[in-house]
């Protein structure tokens, strides 16, 4: 519901940008995509510290399921980000600060999900990755101070609203802010169905177990 | 009455869904050898991991000298890997290992230990070029560097002539006088009935006391 | 301390045993900094800047080879099993390991620095000295970072492969600084010029080193 209201304001209600033109419109879908990407991301190490510390599963499955589903929506910051600067700056990719965070970030992710992949069947995986998780987290407030530092020409909407970049209408704060909802449940929605094959995966391996178990212990009588 | 060496209650390990141990108990008292006899992929090994602190079991308890906190100083182990670094010789393996178990004086330590299992002749050679029948012997003294209270051996007598197995055999003996537990592993139990004074079946998972013979 | 010294004496014993290793750690680096100079001769790259970018990237991927082969030393025999059994805290394997690996790029670090200034046309001069702490400050920042993933790696069944794929993305913010700050130092600019970037990596050392001290204990362990 969210979602269709969100799609109806980005290309029905939401005036067109003067400057920009049409193009502008991906924005209210890139924005959101980046925002929950970093959540995405701090989910991860959040759950890896937490499975570090308690050693519950959950959290090993939580961590997992974060950081597909924020791949995901890392991914699609990149492709919409690169659709918009194509017309607008002219370029597909220029090294700028936001765009090359961005893209650490994506391959940070890459590499804790082929670590997962590599990993999966040792019973250290969850442990590595928890590590991984937490490491890479800490990486990226560096990442973003010297990346900025490095060079920056990304318009900055939501910090300074200086010049043409900023948000004029108050239909474009509103359509943003609906955007960014309507990707947050959409997250969320990803992130319990991705969570819940998991935790069905792992409930599974139990049955298993208790199966074998039970099969070992007739066979002793 | 003497804190036990070793208490395994109920330990259970597996991995995924496949179960390896189910529900395990041994006792050892200071002094007393066990002897663990299963065949190939019974589970010794990760028994062996298990009591030596590598591997948390899935469940149940494992307490060594009565206290859920391990003190590795006290305890040996060999594995059907050696420990050795391939290109130390087979002295500076040994002052290696004493230096790291913070023991007084590891060249002399050394220099004792490679007497006692008659390698003097090949004490600066590397361990990559000595053969496996002497790399075993200079693996059992690396396990006893320390003097250890409880020792862990995963098939000790592996590749061991006729003389090497008495000679090991000596050592064992020698720990148990001085009150050091012993846990040996093998495919068959000959070799271990003579020193054991507690033997266990490991089959399918699970540990039988085994009185016969 | 002893146990401290008894763990690096004996990496340091084995790396120095088997030469051929430290050979091909600085055969390496020469040839990731011929390469450079040959790609980018055509570009028209400038000097300082050119040659701190070519000195930082053969560091890396030098580093990744020192840095493993500390670990790597202990998967040999199953020794890695022996240090855990033994009375070693892990924080006591940690920093012994990081320092071995500290040392091994160390070495290739040096020959690395004499190239560039041979092939980059820079000289030998008081720049070149100021440069040094920015490039021990790199050589600590990667070798605690490379010294935990190459335990998680180890771990896997792609080994040693997935390594760089975990370990360049993370390095990238030391990358930028040390490339700035040595370019500045090369240069002849004051260190003033290149606090920020100097501060960056000191953060970044004290980041990894502090994750690393605290998180190895679960990467080394079985289980």
């Amino acid at each position: 519901m969210l979602m269709v209201a969100a799609l109806y304001m980005v290309f029905l209600y939401v005036p067109t940008e003067a400057a920009q033109g049409i193009v502008q419109r991906i924005f209210y879908f890139h924005v959101p995509c980046a925002w929950v990407a970093f959540a995405g991301f701090g989910l991860v190490a959040i759950s890896g510290v937490l499975y570090l510390w308690l050693g519950q599963d959950v959290w090993d499955d939580l961590g997992y399921a974060a950081a597909e589903v924020g791949m995901v929506f890392c991914t699609l910051v990149l492709i919409t980000g690169s659709i918009w600067a194509k017309p607008i700056w002219g370029v597909w990719w220029t090294w700028d600060s936001r765009l090359t965070t961005t893209l650490l970030l994506w391959l940070l992710y890459g590499g804790y999900l082929m670590l997962r992949a590599a990993a999966n069947e040792s019973p250290n995986g969850a442990r590595l990755a928890a590590v991984v998780g937490i490491v890479a987290a800490l990486d990226v407030p560096v990442v973003i101070v010297s990346v900025r530092l490095w060079r920056t020409i990304h318009p900055a909407v939501l910090v300074t609203k200086q010049g043409g970049h900023g948000l004029q209408d108050p239909r474009m704060v509103t359509t943003l802010l609906v955007a960014m909802a309507a990707f947050t449940v959409l997250f969320a929605w990803l992130l319990m169905l991705r969570f819940a094959t998991l935790r069905m995966r792992a409930r599974i391996d139990r049955l298993t177990l208790r199966l074998a178990l039970a099969e070992a212990a007739a066979q002793d009588i | 009455m003497t804190t036990l060496a070793l208490q395994a209650h109920a330990v259970s390990h597996s991995f995924g869904s496949v179960p390896v141990l189910r529900g395990l108990n041994c006792d050892l008292a200071p002094g007393c050898a066990a002897a663990i006899i299963g065949s190939n992929g019974s589970g010794k090994s990760t028994l062996v991991r298990i009591f030596a602190g590598l591997l948390k079991p899935t469940a149940g308890s494992m307490v060594l000298f009565g206290d859920s906190r391990i003190d590795r100083r006290r305890l040996g182990l060999l594995t059907h890997q050696t420990f050795l670094y391939r290109n130390l010789t087979a002295r500076e393996n040994l002052e290696f290992y004493a230096a790291l178990y913070g023991m007084r004086n590891p060249p002399q330590i050394a220099a004792e230990w490679i007497e006692r299992i008659g390698l003097e002749a090949l004490a600066a050679y590397r361990v990559r070029t000595i053969s496996r029948g002497n790399e075993q012997r200079l693996a059992i003294a690396r396990a006893l560097i320390a003097n250890p209270d409880l020792l862990i051996m995963d098939e000790p007598f592996t590749a061991l002539d006729v003389a090497g197995a008495e000679l090991v055999k000596g050592l064992i003996a020698e720990s148990m006088e001085r009150g050091c537990a012993v846990v040996l592993t093998a495919h068959s139990g000959a070799t271990l009935t003579a020193i054991a004074c507690e033997r266990y079946e490991l089959s399918r998972g699970r540990l039988a006391a085994d009185k016969g013979t | 301390m002893t146990q401290f010294r008894a763990i690096l004496g004996k990496d340091l014993r084995l790396e120095i045993r088997s030469g051929e290793s430290t050979i091909a750690l600085i055969a390496l680096s020469l040839l990731i900094l011929v390469v450079i100079v040959f790609a980018l001769s055509q570009a028209g790259a400038r000097g300082t800047e050119a040659g701190a970018g070519a000195l930082w990237i053969a560091m890396l991927f030098s580093g990744m080879l020192g840095a493993v082969r500390a670990l790597s030393s202990e998967r040999d025999n199953g020794t890695i099993y022996a240090l855990l059994v033994s009375p070693v805290d892990r924080t006591t394997i940690y920093f012994a390991k990081l320092t071995a690996a500290v040392v091994f790029m160390a070495i290739a670090e040096v020959a690395a620095v004499v190239l560039m200034v041979l092939f980059f046309n820079l000289n030998f001069d008081f720049g070149l000295l100021r440069m040094l702490p920015i490039l021990a400050l790199g050589v600590i920042g990667f070798g605690a970072l490379a010294t935990v993933l190459s335990a998680v790696s180890g771990h896997t069944r792609m080994g040693d492969l997935i390594l760089p794929v975990l370990a360049v993305p993370l390095y990238v913010p030391a990358l930028i600084a040390g490339v700035k700050a040595s370019a500045a130092m090369l240069s002849g600019a004051p260190f003033t010029s290149a606090a920020i970037w100097i501060k960056i990596l000191i953060a970044f050392d004290l980041l990894f080193v502090g994750a690393g001290y605290l998180l190895f204990e679960f990467v080394i362990a079985e289980n």
